[in-house]
């Protein structure tokens, strides 16, 4: 029991994740006004968009923030695999989905417009299809 | 050198000091209820059916390809939650509550093998860690009523160091995670988590992110000198748990403070942290003494009912004259 105590301040002290000993790392930064975030939307037949509601879908498609923060990370054929998981999930809830667009935003949270953010600048860094996947 | 071990000696003498059977075994049955309901209600039968592509695992789930399988996933949820039902209500607790664990450890990784760290049930399995080989079925458990009849222990009654130390580890391993908390963020943001608009942000960020503007972020985050004090309130509240471990009546002020702070992050960002703040409250309340001053309530009421005098009808109006 000793030994779990000791790895258990070790990990707390230095931040190690050996889950489920953990650095305990909640909320641990700094947040900053100005902040960037990864926006997947679908792209119907006329050319609409819709942002990918994740919170609707299943629990293994919550981590989306972090699977899109990683994306720019991925193989080709692994980020084409992310995106085809994304859309038929959308499908299967009865979307209709020709493409998936990955877009860049940064928001500026400090500026507000009534109860809500300004809206963020956007750019688009990614559409999926199914040919694959085409940097913007 | 010298001051070294004696504070060694001085921390193993208060970890092995002697302890209240009842309040191991009520850890054993609090823990073990919120571990039942974590495991019967999470949503492992749907992460199993995560897409590969979409799988990030973490810690021993790094040696899988996806998620473990649907049937794989329903044997440990079932085999888990048995375990901990028989673990809670003392059944062979020494077997039934590691074996709930083992079971419990996987499934619990899933939920943390979607990209991000989830904290929810880690306080609690870690807490569990100290009681898996302990005597936590002594008392307070179907195991010994049937081995004693129906007597009940007393104050006092067979209190050991074996009944003392997994409680108090449990402790340490409480005051560590809030600590380690705030240190965290003293280490990565340092006094600017505070004095900065960090706070604001944070609650901005999270309100915009949310279907409809949550007022209660808003409140806050429209209010720089509510968000500062908010945030100075958490860090000083996270910073000083390890007091309970000198000064048990910190809890008093710990535990309404730890309820308040997961009860604000819960309306303000919509993250539910019950598991954590349940179990801050099972190992920090002192459950025995608690049973112990129930008792004496009762028995202070059962005497007085006894010893009420028989109402003096005579003098009631609708006595016969």
């Amino acid at each position: 029991m000793a030994a779990f105590l000791a790895v258990f301040v070790v990990c707390g002290v230095f931040g190690l994740e050996a889950w489920p000993l953990t650095g305990w790392r909640l909320f641990a930064d700094a947040r900053q006004p100005v902040q960037v975030v990864w926006q997947a939307v679908t792209v119907d037949a006329a050319g609409h968009e819709a942002p990918v509601a994740f919170g609707d879908l299943p629990a293994g498609f919550h981590g989306n923030v972090q699977v899109l923060k990683g994306f720019a990370g991925l193989a080709a054929a692994e980020q084409a695999a992310v995106c085809r998981a994304w859309a038929d999930a959308v499908r299967a809830r009865g979307g209709q989905v020709e493409a998936v667009r990955i877009y860049h935003t940064v928001t500026d949270v400090s500026r507000r417009v009534g109860k809500r953010g300004a809206p963020p600048a956007r750019e688009l860094r990614w559409t999926c299809t199914e040919a694959g996947v085409a940097p913007a | 050198m010298r001051r070294l071990e004696a504070a060694a000696r001085r921390a193993g003498a208060w970890l092995f000091a002697p302890g209240d059977p009842r309040r191991l075994a009520a850890l054993r049955i609090g823990l073990g209820t919120v571990l039942a309901v974590r495991l019967a209600t999470g949503p492992y039968l749907e992460l199993a059916r995560q897409p590969a592509a979409l799988f990030r695992p973490i810690s021993f789930l790094r040696l899988l390809d996806a998620m473990p399988p649907p049937t794989v996933v329903v044997v440990l949820q079932v085999v888990a939650v048995a375990a901990a039902v028989l673990a809670t209500a003392g059944v062979a607790a020494r077997a039934t509550l590691p074996l709930a664990w083992v079971a419990g450890l996987p499934l619990v990784a899933m939920t943390s093998s979607i990209g991000k760290v989830v904290h929810n049930d880690v306080l609690l399995l870690l807490v569990l860690v100290p009681l898996l080989p302990a005597p936590t079925g002594d008392t307070w458990s179907l195991a010994a009523r049937r081995g004693r009849g129906s007597a009940r222990p007393r104050a006092g009654s067979g209190v050991s160091p074996r009944y003392g130390w997994p409680v108090r580890t449990a402790t340490v391993v409480v005051a560590g995670a809030y600590f380690f908390t705030g240190l965290a963020k003293l280490l990565h943001a340092g006094p600017a988590w505070v004095t900065s608009g960090n706070l604001r942000w944070v609650l901005y960020a999270s309100s915009d992110a949310q279907a409809a503007p949550n007022q209660a972020a808003l409140f806050v985050a429209d209010r720089p000198w509510l968000a500062h004090l908010v945030a100075l309130a958490t860090l000083a509240l996270e910073l000083s748990f390890p007091l309970v471990l000198v000064r048990p009546r910190a809890a008093w002020v710990l535990v309404p403070g730890v309820l308040g702070l997961h009860a604000g992050i819960w309306v303000a960002m919509g993250l539910n942290y019950w598991p954590m703040a349940a179990t801050v409250v099972l190992v920090l309340v002192d459950w025995a003494a608690l049973a112990d001053r129930l008792g004496r309530y009762n028995h202070f009421f059962r005497l007085k009912k006894s010893h009420r005098p028989t109402p003096d009808t005579s003098m009631s109006p609708s006595a016969p004259g």
